[in-house]
């Protein structure tokens, strides 16, 4: 059964259709029944911001070695439309397969189909007939045809399809079974040669793999933290989050509030967090411009809160459903007045798992906002991954006064530290104002407004920046330390330049690249260390202005050799990736 | 059982001298105090407003709030505390202007507050602009020709949205707004106090006189507090135009509806049940949660 070849073996499968077709749904049962069989998998789901119609598509990466990102070229293409051969045409590998329906894309009429493809014409819509099913069952069909010209174990797919509707009427898993069966022996028969050898294989070690997206990973995190109210308004990329804690918050006890808005969602983590509940929103940019005055509230009232911005292409409305890295500033410095902010970047789904319940820590050791910066590649699309190392979780209220400790209470009292001790409404003796305004020690907005009073305040939050340089988690170092080139990135950037470092080490270009972990307070130190000692420098990330460059020379007084920016709403390519350093590195 | 003047910071109120918040917070520390809530027994949570400068006066464990959201930061404390009773203080231009969404959607949820609205129909602390329950025509600096718009009706709205407590008081009345507040705490739900609260320096026209001459007593007259529908007739008939008589305009005052058996938000959620701080005690177990990426 086990292949245990050296050779590593991968193929990328992309599903597409128009949208209401379940493709992503059917993209991630392929995408778990090949983890299930021993390989690794990384998905990358395209779609508009619409319910029916528009092109929506999802790419599967299969692989026996370890991956970091998706690919851009295809080897099976399952197209439900014809559109999506035209569009995905180019991405075709010499010898990749296309399976299509032929009663719903005349394959002929297509320009530019190679001679060396292979064309699979599946007839999903009579299959699904034949077996009394419903139009949707065409993905089963579509997906058992891609088993069957991989002349991969069906039971793979069938145990799968079993599973998943078990809670269903019999009949629906029936039918089901008997698309993917139809689909698979037709392929099988009227297929061409598969050119790998696919098997189900033991994963070297055995080792357990969970599928997750940044925002079930973020989710986990949060739970693993011990979260006891989650409030979001629905904005994508985030949404995802709101449906993990509205689906899971009964069994753990979270409440989970889906508010009127994101103003309402960032006061009430506000209020969560007054009472001593480890609180949280999430959102994009449109929701989080909402919330910028509150978060500034979390600031000068010393609020431990944790904000998700999970960012997509602005400005304004923008490209919904697609990503980009152009809200660095934004977290930075979003809010009127200056307070402490920690802004954490997640690069992957370990990162977010991670870095999320380092945040509820952070954010009561700290008593002040702390930013969760991701995107849409990290939010929407699932990898599989060794489960998290939950041995890890630690749980850090920070300076926390109990029942029966409080004396002359001052809940801003002026520390070296600048952390205030806190104690929590209901606590006897615990009289205080948690205020929005300016305020003494003990709270009170009236004597805010003395001069010295605003200073003491103001030196007293601003120290806590100091004190989280000392707290958060410190920046990530890939590659060797002699490179040719030094890379400098953050957040989820760091997946593709993982792969292409990947690739080029195997070509003899060494890189080295510098994951900035927490973003804010920003760690010059180390990047100033880091550019330094390198043989040439370049910054890679995902918008227009330079975002990160900027802050390199504000922070560091120093610049990079070469810059490497996308916009378009995509990711970074580990193709493009590879390209630019071969051209930087000459 | 803290005594009314115990209730008291050693702040002293900045108020204008005959300003209606007086009589509201003495009203307030009344209730509380005949009501024997400890401090660590409630919290009080403020919008900004002249209303909110009382953040100062009145001792407790609280939160001073943004403009306008007052009712979020309370919603998630009372979610989260079911140990506390949780108080909202707003102001008309707050709660019912920048805060009117908030409004509409925690009175609808019925969440476990007690809100009271501190109505004097004015923008004290900006300095006399029109607020959403100014009166139609009147004058003010940010409407020199007359106010254009029908005031809002925070009584009838309440109703509206199903509202469990629905109640109005005269910050001139302070025994009867201290009876007003015993109830609205008592009352599980959301509970809605709007109290016309005389603005003795932007406000010349409601002034105390002008309520005391028109002010009547729902309970003297004989209103059936779960008639809904009755509820909302009266409602309509708060506001009239600014030059009527003491005749034409009667203006009641005192409890106009409530439900006592609708469960409020909190008890439809399990996880409210308890103090949120418990759960991060120590890590949470997801080892089920992690079987099922798998």
């Amino acid at each position: 059964m086990s292949q245990h070849d050296n050779e590593p073996v991968e193929v990328r499968i992309r599903i597409g259709g128009p949208a209401g077709f379940g493709i992503k749904a059917a993209g991630q049962t392929l995408a778990r029944l090949f983890m299930h069989a021993g390989y690794e998998t990384f998905d990358l789901t395209e779609y508009p911001s619409l319910i029916k119609g528009g092109h929506n598509n999802y790419l599967l990466r299969v692989s026996t070695e370890e991956i970091f990102s998706h690919v851009e070229p295809v080897d099976i293409l399952v197209a439900l439309d014809a559109d999506t051969v035209r569009l995905h045409l180019g991405e075709l590998t010499e010898g990749g397969a296309v399976i299509f329906d032929p009663e719903a894309v005349d394959i002929d009429e297509i320009e530019g189909v190679p001679d060396s493809a292979c064309l699979i014409d599946v007839p999903l819509k009579q299959i699904v007939y034949d077996a009394g099913g419903v139009p949707i069952m065409r993905n089963t069909a579509a997906l058992g045809a891609v088993l069957g010209h991989m002349g991969f174990p069906l039971e793979y797919l069938t145990d799968s399809i079993t599973a998943q509707f078990a809670h269903k009427k019999p009949e629906i898993a029936e039918q089901n079974v008997a698309c993917a069966t139809a689909g698979y022996e037709y392929a099988s028969e009227h297929g061409c040669a598969f050119p790998y050898e696919m098997a189900p294989r033991e994963r070297r070690g055995g080792e357990e793999r969970i599928l997750v997206d940044g925002n079930e990973a973020a989710g986990a995190g949060a739970l693993a933290a011990g979260i006891g109210l989650y409030c979001a308004y629905p904005m994508t990329p985030a949404s995802s989050l709101l449906h993990f804690f509205a689906k899971h918050g009964e069994t753990y006890d979270v409440v989970t509030k889906h508010t009127e808005d994101e103003i309402a969602a960032m006061n009430m983590v506000c209020g969560g967090a007054f009472g001593g509940t480890r609180s949280m929103c999430a959102t994009s940019g449109g929701g989080f411009s909402l919330m910028v005055e509150a978060l500034g509230m979390a600031g000068v009232s010393e609020s431990a809160v944790v904000v998700g911005l999970f960012t997509r292409p602005g400005p304004a409305t923008g490209m919904p459903t697609w990503t980009e890295q152009s809200d660095l500033r934004y977290a930075i410095h979003a809010s009127q007045g200056e307070f402490p902010r920690v802004v954490l970047a997640p690069g992957d789904r370990d990162d977010a798992f991670h870095l999320t319940w380092q945040a509820f820590n952070l954010a009561d050791q700290l008593q002040t906002p702390v930013i969760l910066l991701g995107d849409s590649y990290l939010s929407d699309n699932r990898q599989s991954i060794p489960p998290f190392d939950t041995s890890r979780v630690e749980i850090d209220r920070g300076d926390l006064i109990a029942e029966g400790e409080v004396s002359e209470y001052r809940r801003y009292a002026v520390t070296d530290s600048g952390v205030s001790p806190r104690a929590l409404p209901g606590v006897t003796g615990a009289e205080q104002i948690v205020n929005s305004y300016e305020h003494d020690e003990y709270g009170f907005g009236a004597q805010g407004e003395i001069a010295e009073v605003r200073i003491a305040q103001n030196d007293k939050r601003m120290r806590k920046l100091d004190l989280a340089r000392t707290l958060v988690p410190p920046p990530a170092y890939f590659g060797p330390e002699e490179a040719d080139l030094s890379i400098l990135l953050f957040g989820t950037t760091k997946m593709p330049v993982r792969e292409a470092m990947k690739w080029l080490e195997r070509d003899g270009v060494s890189v080295r690249m510098m994951q900035l972990v927490t973003v804010w307070p920003f760690p010059a130190e180390e990047v100033s260390a880091f550019l330094g000692e390198a043989k040439r420098s370049a910054i890679i990330e995902g918008n227009h202005t330079g975002q990160l460059q900027g802050l390199v020379r504000e922070q560091c007084l120093v610049d990079v050799d070469h810059t490497l920016h996308r916009y378009d709403g995509r990711p970074f390519s580990p193709e493009q990736v590879r390209a630019f350093i071969e051209e930087v590195c000459g | 059982m803290p005594a009314v003047k115990e209730y008291t910071t050693t702040n002293k109120p900045t108020w204008c001298p005959g300003c209606g918040n007086f009589g509201m917070w003495e009203a307030l520390k009344r209730a509380l105090s005949e009501l024997e809530m400890e401090f660590a027994d409630y919290s009080v949570v403020w919008g900004i407003g002249c209303h909110g400068n009382g953040a100062d006066f009145l001792k407790t464990q609280g939160f001073h709030g943004l403009h306008g959201r007052a009712l979020p930061v309370a919603t998630a404390l009372s979610l989260t505390r079911p140990d506390l009773k949780v108080i909202v203080e707003m102001g008309d231009g707050d709660g019912y202007g920048l805060g009117m969404g908030h409004f509409v959607h925690t009175v609808r949820r019925n969440v476990d507050i007690t809100c009271i609205a501190h109505n004097n129909q004015i923008y004290g602390l900006t300095t006399g602009q029109a607020s959403p329950t100014t009166e139609h025509g009147m004058r003010t600096v940010s409407t020199p020709s007359g106010v254009l718009e029908e005031p809002v009706n925070p009584i009838g709205l309440a109703l509206a949205e199903g509202a469990t407590f629905v109640a109005r008081g005269f910050a001139g009345d302070i025994p009867h707004l201290t009876e007003l507040y015993k109830e609205a705490l008592r009352h599980e739900g959301f509970a809605l106090v709007d109290v016309f609260q005389p603005c003795v320096t932007w406000n010349k026209l409601n002034t105390f006189s002008w309520f005391r001459e028109r002010v009547y007593k729902l309970e003297e007259s004989g209103h059936d507090t779960t008639d809904r529908t009755a509820a909302f007739d009266l409602s309509l008939t708060t506001f009239h135009d600014m030059t009527c008589t003491p005749e034409e305009c009667r203006i009641p005052i005192g409890v106009f509806y409530r439900e006592e058996d609708t469960p409020s938000y909190n008890a439809g959620v399990k996880a409210s049940q308890t103090p949120g701080w418990r759960s991060a005690r120590e890590p949470r177990d997801i080892s089920d949660l992690l079987a099922s990426f798998s």
